[in-house]
């Protein structure tokens, strides 16, 4: 008996229990296998039995219940018979029809409690062919220990959770139930046959009021509510349950304190407090019924009722209204709150469930802002809460100091955690007066007030002393959110934070109020009593359970204040993690614990890089590099302008990680060394440095703040400079950080492995398109260069390398590079032509006309639709032809109503219909100039409101674990990083180098999946391939970004249209929605389709106002030819001496000038020296 | 909520489980993390030493017992003490039924009885009785407070 070696849950089922067999007996099924092969083990005594099988097909179930009882007398033998032998589920089901008829016989009874049901129990659900049996059985047998199953069985039958209506139990998977069939030449019984008549039986016991039947009614009751899932059977519970407490919850019933449960009172009252008891736990099994005052009411009954477990789930239930209506539950509680009131009973109560929901209770009524105006009920239920925190049972106590501490199972709120802090170190528990210890002023004395803040100290530091690892991790817990409301309350700056002052001081204040004088001699301050504390959990990390250890770095995150150093922190962290013990779910739970750190208080990015980056070096093979690049976005952006380069820093730092050292284990808690000493981590390590060297690529431009959109140089000057060493040189003192991201990145480009290698190809490309000049120009350089295999040879004797082989064609990037090569050519080339095409213009005094323009737009576009592939920019404002482009694309898109964002693919564009709709496609003025240039690339990238926490799946993470949600199941393979769900670099790979081919061929056309007009346009993209789908980015959040920027995108047209001082009178031309559009060749119209060159300054940009307009303006100053002047090229125009001309604008000391009469060269306009003529 | 009872022998094979509110597909999941947690950590731990874990806003108590590993799962009000609360229940209950640390054997042969147990301890996912008397008491149908 005593000899469990080889005993499996297949010995069960073979064993007689009178007996124990021989250990060996029926061990061919090893126990591994028992429960994950069902059917197999019993195959052979099935067919052992085929003469009754065979007999029982041809019956239905009333037949065998009918004919059983011979049946019966052969079945009960069975077991005896062969005692060595397995039982299989078949013959337990007919043993139990089998004996349920013969029910009566004491044999039967015996056979039934000792062999049949506990072997049935073994198996993991209850099949509904049963029923009938056990309906039988509940109606016929007296027997206790055999009804009880009934009840057990009946109530497995009835919840419809499972696959099959099935609820699996452990043990032994059932049979499929055709196993049954046999028994039943019907076809079986299904659940729907059963069930109504099970119900109905249950309801019916449920209802009976004899007393000697009452404890059969609570099985009953049970039983039933079990299939509450039903809505028929719930209102029928809820009649049942309200009926038993309609008869018993009203009699007045005295509580005997201190003798709960115990054996005593008269009949009647015990079995109406039995009756309470099923009632009120049914009743607790329901769902609530907010809002009902007799739901209410029968709740608050239980509360004093003699049953502790009644009591405690009318807690509970009371508790939980009480948060959706705390006004309507303190009103019904009543005096039951007041000293000697049932609550107060609660706290002697030994039931310690009970007293936690207590506290819950005090909770949700002392900080209820619907009782603002009854102060006396809110003081009554916080000294209840208060007295809480002195309850012997940890449990107790701990959930009264996260009830102080403003904790909520539903959304944190910051001012109830900042409120809950300052509780806690300002307020004093005020022990209530015991009518016993009035008189004794000794008594008295010993219960002095007691600060909470001390008094929590107390207790938490005493918890972490104790041995129990639940008590441990609970009191850790207990600090972790004591740190979350610290942050709250400093992030919300609440007045008085000082913890440097004497808590000492704050209880004198209340005693004094008492009429009391206390002095304890030694100064207590808040920091100092955190400092104890926070020793006391420091010690704990050296506990041997990880889950303990991670609660407790947990704590210790949350309680690091940003002005304290984290050094001591950071190395406990990186000693930590050198444990192999720790699993990737509890890392990735402590980087996300940094995110909600970070949240809380945004001044601490840099300190939680710092502390991320002992993961990204120490394990990079257990964390989620989904996560981790969260938090290096989240702190990004939280770092605020001046923090920017310290954050994208400390990313960078991961990529001047040196390679991983394999065996090396010197220096086992420096945070500076990588640990992958298996080829598993350093693959993981590899994939981290993907994700950085991509993370820069894709955010840089938002750390420097460098956009080529917003780009104040020219594109000439950057041309001028192409000595690549000035370039440099000025890149880098002009912005820092971009520059810095550069020089990382093109390091990683050539001596990292190759598929780090490409991905600092793309990160360069995007950075090159985002950025202006002379950024672009010196990528595009090293671009080229690097295509060409000429830097390799340049770098190559500084030597580094990860020792991989580069391959003999240099980097091996070649055929990557061609096509980001080829977007930058072509932006270069388009510009080149426009600045062209403006000269020309300016010097043939032309006007441009709409084909030239459509050309010039149709090109944009282009451009655009190809950038779009590489990366993402914001439609609206990029300009791959130079911000030159700027004006000639708006006049564009002004005259043919093109929305910035949605371009010419705009169906309204394209059939034209734009063209007739005015006013009511003019985007609204949204004051432009006072959007904050940095504010609006967040915005226009997705970083501002909802576009950081878009839907990758880290953010869901995130977000998950900021809401305290997440109950789904751990995934336990967590060491088998392909298991992981992120996707991995390999897919992304084979997708990123397809489609850059798809866009090598898509170059010329316009349409295809980069159009951004389309939601799921820009995922296809390639970097949105890691942006989108995978890695956070600034620039990740494309869809949604398209779908709500709209307000930017205007903002951005609109101050583009803005320097063109005629826009008004464009907007008035078009305002009458009514009028009759205009024919597109009227004169009126054609006056604004040829216009001068709007470049050509302030005055004569003014492109749609006439010229007449232009004349009476005032802008156009006039001058007198003081000498003869030859014409010395195209441009330029002839003059003779006090000839009068109107001066257009000044450039470079010259002056564009318009004659009034054209010359004898037929020239009217054209450049001469300033010197020549004098304005007048 | 009380998120699961598990029972396992020392192998890890299951003898007995009751998830409550778990959706049938995380179950799974469930059973061979708290399986493995138990491989991982049981060894050597004594009878009733209680080890704790957590995996997001779940907590996870588990203990030994003679020959078989108990597993409490919980979350919400079912914290790590209130589930070291609860496992007690349950280890006191097995305990009398078996009359000692139960080894395989014993706990197979108690197997309905303690089924019966573990019902009247955990009730639709919340714990209901733990007094010991009363859970004998109502395992043979008798009324929870006799007179």
């Amino acid at each position: 008996m005593a000899d469990s070696s080889g005993t499996t849950l297949m010995d069960l089922i073979s064993s007689d229990p009178t007996s124990a067999p021989p250990p060996s007996s029926t061990s061919t099924q090893s126990s591994t296998a028992s429960h994950q092969r069902p059917a197999s083990p019993f195959s052979k005594p099935v067919t052992a039995t085929t003469t009754t099988d065979r007999k029982s097909k041809r019956s239905t179930l009333m037949q065998i219940q009918s004919d059983a009882v011979s049946a019966a007398r052969a079945a009960v033998r069975i077991p005896h018979k062969h005692k060595k032998k397995p039982v299989s589920y078949t013959q337990l089901a007919r043993s139990i029809h089998e004996l349920a008829a013969s029910s009566d016989q004491k044999k039967s009874q015996r056979q039934l409690v000792h062999h049949v049901f506990p072997k049935l129990a073994v198996y993991n659900s209850v099949d509904p062919s049963l029923a009938p049996s056990l309906l039988m059985l509940g109606q016929q047998c007296e027997d206790r220990t055999i009804l009880r199953y009934v009840y057990y069985y009946l109530a497995r039958i009835l919840p419809d959770t499972g696959a099959q209506g099935l609820t699996p139990g452990g043990g032994i998977p059932t049979p499929n139930w055709d196993a049954l069939a046999d028994i039943d030449a019907v076809g079986g019984v299904t659940r729907a046959d059963v069930v109504p008549r099970i119900l109905d039986r249950l309801s019916t016991e449920a209802t009976n009021s004899d007393p000697e039947f009452h404890a059969r009614r609570l099985q009953a009751l049970k039983a039933l509510t079990y299939a509450s899932d039903s809505p028929e059977i719930l209102q029928k519970l809820y009649e049942i349950v309200f009926g038993i407490l309609d008869k018993v919850a009203d009699t007045p019933d005295k509580r005997k304190k201190g003798i709960f449960g115990a054996k005593g009172g008269d009949k009647e009252s015990i079995i109406r407090s039995n009756l309470q008891y099923g009632a009120i736990s049914a009743l607790r099994r329901l769902p609530l019924d907010p809002g009902n005052p007799i739901f209410l009411h029968r709740a608050v009954q239980g509360v004093s009722f003699s049953d502790p477990v009644a009591v405690r789930h009318s807690l509970e239930i009371v508790s939980v209204l009480a948060t959706k209506d705390p006004y309507a539950v303190a009103m019904a509680l009543g005096k039951l709150a007041q000293p000697g009131g049932a609550l107060q009973d609660v706290l002697h109560l030994h039931d310690v469930l009970a007293r936690v929901a207590l506290a819950r209770l005090c909770h949700a009524i002392s900080r209820a802002k619907s009782l603002d105006e009854r102060p006396d009920i809110k003081a009554q239920f916080t000294s209840l809460l208060y007295q809480l925190l002195l309850d012997p049972s940890d449990r107790v106590c701990f959930e009264a100091i996260l009830c102080v501490l403003g904790k909520s199972d539903a959304a944190d709120r910051t001012e109830e955690r900042a409120l809950g802090w300052y509780r806690l170190t300002r307020e004093v528990l005020k022990a209530p007066e015991a009518p016993s210890v009035k008189d004794k002023d000794k008594s008295s004395k010993a219960r002095r007030p007691q600060l909470l803040i001390k008094l929590v100290m107390r207790r938490l530091e005493s918890s972490f002393r104790s041995f129990s690892r639940p008590v441990l991790h609970a009191a850790a817990r207990v600090v972790q959110e004591m740190g979350k409301s610290r942050a709250a309350a400093f992030s919300l700056g609440v007045h008085e934070i000082d913890e440097g002052g004497d808590v000492n001081t704050f209880s004198e204040n209340n005693e004094q109020e008492d009429g009391k004088s206390q002095h304890e001699g030694n100064k207590d301050t808040v920091a100092s009593l955190l400092a104890s504390l926070m020793e006391v959990v420091r010690t704990t990390v050296a506990c041997e359970c990880v889950y303990v250890r991670a609660m407790v770095i947990k704590a210790l995150i949350w309680m690091q204040s940003p002005q304290e150093t984290f050094a001591e922190l950071e190395s406990m962290i990186a000693s930590e993690l050198s444990d192999p013990a720790w699993s990737a779910a509890l890392l990735n739970d402590i980087l996300l614990t940094l995110h909600a750190r970070f949240k809380a208080t945004p001044d601490m990015a840099v300190t939680l890089l710092e502390i991320a980056r002992v993961f990204a070096t120490k394990v990079p093979g257990k964390i989620d590099a989904d996560v981790l690049q969260l938090l290096w976005k989240t702190c990004l952006v939280g770092a605020g302008p001046d923090g920017k380069h310290t954050a994208l820093e400390a990313v960078t730092i991961v990529l001047d990680l040196p390679p991983p050292q394999p065996g090396s284990m010197s220096g086992l808690t420096s945070i500076d060394r990588v640990f992958a000493t298996d080829p598993k981590s350093a693959l993981a390590l590899q994939r981290l440095v993907q994700a950085a060297v991509w993370f820069l690529g894709e955010n840089a431009n938002y750390a420097a703040s460098e956009y080529a959109w917003e780009s104040a140089t020219p594109p000439g000057t950057a041309l001028m400079m192409l000595d690549a060493d000035k370039m440099v040189a000025a890149a880098s003192s002009r912005n820092p950080t971009l520059a810095n991201a550069l020089t990382r990145l093109q390091r990683c480009a050539f001596i990292g492995s190759w598929e780090v290698r490409i991905i600092a190809a793309q990160a360069l490309t995007t950075m090159a398109i985002r950025s202006g000049e002379p950024y672009r120009i010196q990528i595009y350089e090293f671009l080229h260069a690097l295509a060409q295999g000429g830097v390799q040879s340049q770098f190559s004797d500084m030597h580094i390398s990860n020792g991989e082989d580069q391959g003999a064609s240099g980097t091996g990037l070649g055929s990557l590079l061609s096509p980001m090569l080829k977007v930058l050519d072509d932006m270069y080339s388009a510009q080149d032509d426009l600045i062209k095409d403006m000269r020309n213009h300016d010097n043939a005094q032309k006007e441009w006309t709409d084909d030239e323009l459509k050309k010039l737009y149709e090109t944009h576009e282009r451009l655009l639709d190809l950038v779009s592939l590489f990366c993402y920019v914001p439609r609206s404002k990029y300009l791959p032809l130079g911000p030159t482009s700027a004006k000639l694309i708006d006049i564009y898109r002004n005259r043919h109503n093109i929305t910035a964002s949605s371009g010419m693919r705009d169906p309204a564009v394209a059939t034209g219909i734009s063209e007739l709709i005015y006013e009511a496609t003019k985007p609204a003025p949204v004051e432009p100039d006072n959007l904050d240039d940095d504010l609006v690339n967040a915005w226009a990238t997705g970083l501002a409101d909802d576009g950081l926490w878009n839907n990758a799946p880290a953010m869901n993470r995130v977000n998950e674990f900021l809401a305290g949600a997440g109950t789904d199941a751990p995934d336990v393979d967590d060491e088998n990083i392909t298991s992981r769900p992120s996707m991995s670099y390999e897919d992304m790979w084979a997708k990123t180098l397809l489609e850059t081919a798809e866009a090598d061929d898509d170059d010329g056309r316009s349409s295809g999946s980069s159009s951004p007009d389309s939601v799921g346009s820009v995922e296809t993209s390639i970097s949105s391939h890691f942006g989108g789908m995978n890695y956070p980015s600034l620039f990740s959040s494309k869809p949604s970004t398209y779908g709500s920027s709209q307000p930017v995108e205007k903002s951005g047209t609109s101050r583009h249209r803005k320097p063109s001082g005629g826009s008004n009178s464009y907007e008035g031309y078009g305002s009458p929605i009514t009028e009759e559009p205009p024919p597109y060749s009227s004169p009126v119209h054609q006056r604004y389709e040829s216009f001068e060159n709007p470049l050509a300054g302030q005055g004569s940009s003014s492109f749609d106002s006439h010229e007449e307009e232009r004349s009476s303006s005032g802008n156009v100053q006039s001058g007198t030819a003081l000498y003869d002047f030859t014409a010395g090229g195209d441009d330029e125009l002839n003059l003779t001496a006090g000839e009068e001309v109107e001066i257009e604008y000044e450039v470079d000391g010259w002056f564009y000038v318009k004659k009034k009469r054209a010359g004898r060269d037929g020239k009217l306009a054209g450049l001469v020296p300033v010197l020549y003529v004098s304005q007048s | 909520m009380l998120l699961a009872v598990l029972i396992t022998n020392s192998e890890g094979n299951i003898l007995v489980e009751r998830f409550n509110g778990v959706p049938g597909e995380e179950r799974l999941h469930w059973r061979s993390f708290l399986v493995k947690l138990g491989a991982d950590n049981l060894k050597g731990v004594k009878n009733e030493e209680l080890c704790v874990a957590s995996h997001k806003s779940v907590y996870i108590v588990y203990t030994v017992l003679g020959h078989v590993n108990i597993y409490l799962v919980g979350k919400d009000e079912y914290d790590e003490l209130a589930l070291s609360e609860a496992i007690f229940v349950v280890t006191s209950a097995i305990k009398d039924v078996c009359g000692k640390p139960p080894t395989e054997r014993l706990f197979l042969d108690k197997y309905g009885r303690i089924c019966l147990c573990l019902d009247e301890i955990v009730w639709k996912g919340l714990l209901e009785n733990t007094d010991k008397d009363r859970i004998k008491r109502l395992v043979r149908l008798k009324p929870p407070t006799e007179f």
